[in-house]
């Protein structure tokens, strides 16, 4: 059996787990351990999908999806500790678009999550479209990225400062598995005011 | 969301092997006042709450103990028609990107739901769906009733004014295209779907109308750049497997049914489309490697087939191993009893007890095969019994057998071959030619003979000769055809009779079950309306006078 089944079939299990706490925290209106219990989950969802992607076997199943419920769900999904708020700026979005839910579920969340654990009070959940691409911007009002990270997105010591984790580097991963017609999806970290992350999918 | 569905009328199924996921998720599902909740633990009885009543929502996880999956339980509600596409399934699974394999569209859940998710995200989902539903449920129930040219028809309404179900439209309307044999429509449909941009479905689409046209080579060239674009998507190479076979090239046909069980390694559709390609071969080891696989995983389930037994018998005889396959039979028969009787299995018993060294008792199996051949039998059961007559010196029986296969297919030599070979192995190849060219022969002067009575205006004699041809050939699907349209003709000139209506009903379902595309049945439909037209109006004048 490889890592990869043992990974899986323990995520599988662990996730039972987690699921049958989040459903007593769920029943209690215990919150918090109802959060914990989701954020692990997703965590472990991305270790494997990390763990996939460097293996070469993380395959993106595009289909038409509706990004509109990708961000509603995203926002209820993560909601802000008291004090501090999740602005939403998208209209007028196409019904459709070609994506990897899933994945792009799994990559926007982690997005959202950080800057909300860096942000002082404002988040901005931004989402347009133009003809050929699809675009979301998460931006918070907090110190930014550091500049070792900015230098050198993919490098591993870089991520793991200040937590960041390993969602960063899946987030190149999977934009990169969004191809159409010769364009690419990318990810892009800048620095304004706070940190910007921005996802890039083609049509 | 706008519209909040009332979940106190809807019924729901829940089927985990988990005792505290069920009753997470009946706690979940109780907290959107949803009252009427089955609660499963096991295949068997989901499937039998299933049978016994409609579920407007069936939750069921992927993960179903060590023998079986939600996928598996899918396939076969679905490809039994068990569930009608009014159901919503739903697939609960820990790990998305480990678990989902593309398989047919149709045997694709409405979604598929990530653990761990709370009360909220479900209910979200589910509204959601049955919003799609009821937005679809026009062209679901048309799509179960099979009436494909109104399929395409609603479709290009929701195609007009698209909206984010756009796709979904798009999806059937292909789908539709191909099931009612406007295969050109569909190519072009497909190519202008793939201009707007690659989806895998489109191009698995277009090989399909390439296929359906005769157009096997780029079909095949298709599909293997689909395989390369999209690596699990398994029904590429499910075609691709069947198109290498159409054209004579079993072991490529091997080689990509192996690859789609690389992927998929616990496909059970897929090691049966092994074994049967390996039969056909004459590769025994392979077909007993495949579905000694297939058997392991629904030995005791209710998604068992009892075919698959006698598939594996017969290889585990062809291999030298005749105990092995008793004892196998022996297993089912002790715990299924419907297989006590089934021809196919006592057929395959009474080749393995001869092979054995035990005549008596193949004698007795091959008594229990004959008693039990009601109907129309598959080919692959006819042949069994055929060889099991000859094995056990029943030669004339036996012979009668593969005279009625060869008279059911006149016109295929493939299927000659196989009698042929039959016959070889068991010692009368010098009978085998005239036995066939008897077959068929017999078969063209029957036919002529019905179409000189029929133009000598001897209409219901030509429409007897044909339907008893038809009772004793129930899979020759010209004669059949031939015999329903011939009594129909006869009903139309001479009057009505309902013992002939009912006949000619009869086979006409006979002929959609062989071949749904059947020319005939065109001409058939044309004549009913004729004799509806003629005789409601012979009914209206009765009436005025």
């Amino acid at each position: 059996m490889s890592f990869l089944d043992l990974a899986a079939l323990s995520i599988h299990d662990v996730k039972n787990r987690l699921a049958a706490l989040a459903a007593r925290a769920e029943v209690k209106g215990d919150s918090e351990t109802l959060n914990d219990a989701l954020r692990a989950a997703a965590e472990l969802s991305r270790l494997l999908a990390c763990y996939k992607a460097d293996a070469g076997q993380l395959g993106a199943q595009i289909d038409a999806n509706c990004p509109a419920e990708l961000v509603t769900d995203l926002v209820a999904e993560n909601r802000p500790l008291a004090g501090q708020e999740v602005k939403v700026d998208g209209e007028h979005l196409p019904d459709l678009w070609f994506y990897d839910d899933n994945l792009v579920r799994m990559v926007l969340a982690n997005a959202l999550q950080n800057a909300l654990r860096f942000t002082r009070q404002h988040v901005t959940f931004r989402v347009s479209a133009s003809a050929d691409w699809l675009e979301f911007g998460i931006t918070d009002d907090g110190d930014g990225y550091p500049d070792e990270l900015l230098a050198d997105p993919m490098r591993s010591s870089s991520m793991s400062h200040q937590g960041v984790g390993i969602g960063l580097y899946l987030a190149h991963k999977v934009a990169a598995l969004h191809r159409n017609h010769g364009l690419a999806g990318s990810v892009e970290l800048h620095n304004d005011g706070g940190a910007v992350f921005t996802l890039r999918l083609p049509k | 969301m706008a519209i909040v569905t009332s979940y106190s009328n809807k019924k729901f199924l829940i089927l985990d092997d988990m005792p505290e996921m069920r009753s997470t998720l009946r706690a979940q599902v109780g907290s959107l006042g949803c009252q009427n909740v089955a609660v499963s633990g096991t295949v068997k009885e989901a499937l039998e709450q299933v049978q016994n009543g409609k579920f407007d929502v069936i939750l069921c996880d992927y993960y179903l103990g060590p023998t079986t999956d939600g996928q598996h339980f899918l396939e076969y509600l679905r490809s039994r028609n068990i569930i009608s596409r009014s159901t919503l399934f739903i697939m609960i699974t820990a790990e998305k990107t480990y678990e989902k394999v593309v398989s047919a569209a149709e045997c694709l859940p409405d979604d598929y739901l990530l653990k761990p998710f709370t009360a909220e995200t479900l209910q979200v989902r589910l509204e959601r769906l049955l919003e799609k539903k009821s937005r679809m449920a026009k062209i679901d129930a048309l799509q179960d009733k099979g009436q494909w040219a109104d399929v395409i028809k609603a479709c290009d309404e929701m195609i007009a004014t698209p909206d984010r179900y756009l796709i979904d439209a798009m999806r059937v309307r292909g789908n539709a295209l191909l099931a009612c044999g406007r295969n050109a429509e569909a190519a072009k449909f497909y190519t202008e779907a793939l201009a707007m941009r690659s989806m895998p479905w489109a191009t698995l689409g277009l090989a399909r109308a390439q296929h359906a046209q005769g157009d096997v080579e780029t079909c095949k060239e298709t599909l293997n750049v689909l395989i390369a674009e999209s690596p699990q998507f398994l029904s590429a190479y499910d075609l691709l497997g069947r198109a290498h076979l159409e054209s004579g090239q079993a072991d490529d046909a091997l080689k990509v049914l192996d690859q789609a069980c690389l992927i998929a390694p616990s496909s059970i559709a897929r090691n049966r489309a092994i074994a049967k390609v390996a039969e056909g071969q004459s590769d025994f080891a392979r077909v007993e490697l495949a579905l000694s696989q297939v058997v392991k995983k629904t030995r005791n389930s209710p998604l068992r087939e009892t075919a698959d037994i006698a598939r594996l018998g017969n290889a585990l005889t062809e291999l030298g191993e005749p105990d092995q396959a008793i004892a196998l039979i022996e297993e089912a028969k002790k715990n299924f009893k419907n297989d006590l009787s089934d021809p196919h299995l006592a057929s395959i018993e009474a080749l393995a007890q001869k092979k054995a060294g035990r005549p008596e008792l193949a004698g007795k199996a091959l008594a229990r095969a004959l008693e039990n051949q009601h109907g129309a039998l598959p080919q692959e059961v006819s042949m069994s019994l055929a060889k099991a007559c000859l094995a056990n010196g029943q030669q004339d029986a036996g012979e009668k057998i593969l005279k009625s296969i060869v008279q059911t297919h006149p016109d295929s030599t493939a299927v000659h071959a196989l009698v042929t070979d039959v016959m070889r192995e068991h010692g009368s190849a010098d009978r085998a030619q005239a036995l066939i060219d008897n077959g068929v022969k017999e078969v063209i002067a029957l036919n002529n003979e019905a179409v000189r009575r029929g133009k000598a205006g001897q209409l219901g004699e030509a429409a007897t000769m044909l339907a008893e041809a038809a009772h004793r050939l129930p899979g020759n699907v010209q004669i059949v055809s031939n015999a329903a349209f011939a009594l129909l003709l006869d009903i139309y000139t001479n009057g009505l009779d309902s013992a002939k209506l009912r006949d000619a009903e009869q086979f006409e379902n006979g002929v959609r079950s062989l071949n749904a595309e059947h020319p005939k049945l065109a001409d058939i439909a044309e004549l009913r309306r004729r004799i509806r037209g003629k005789f409601a109006q012979a009914n209206a004048e009765s009436e005025a006078r």
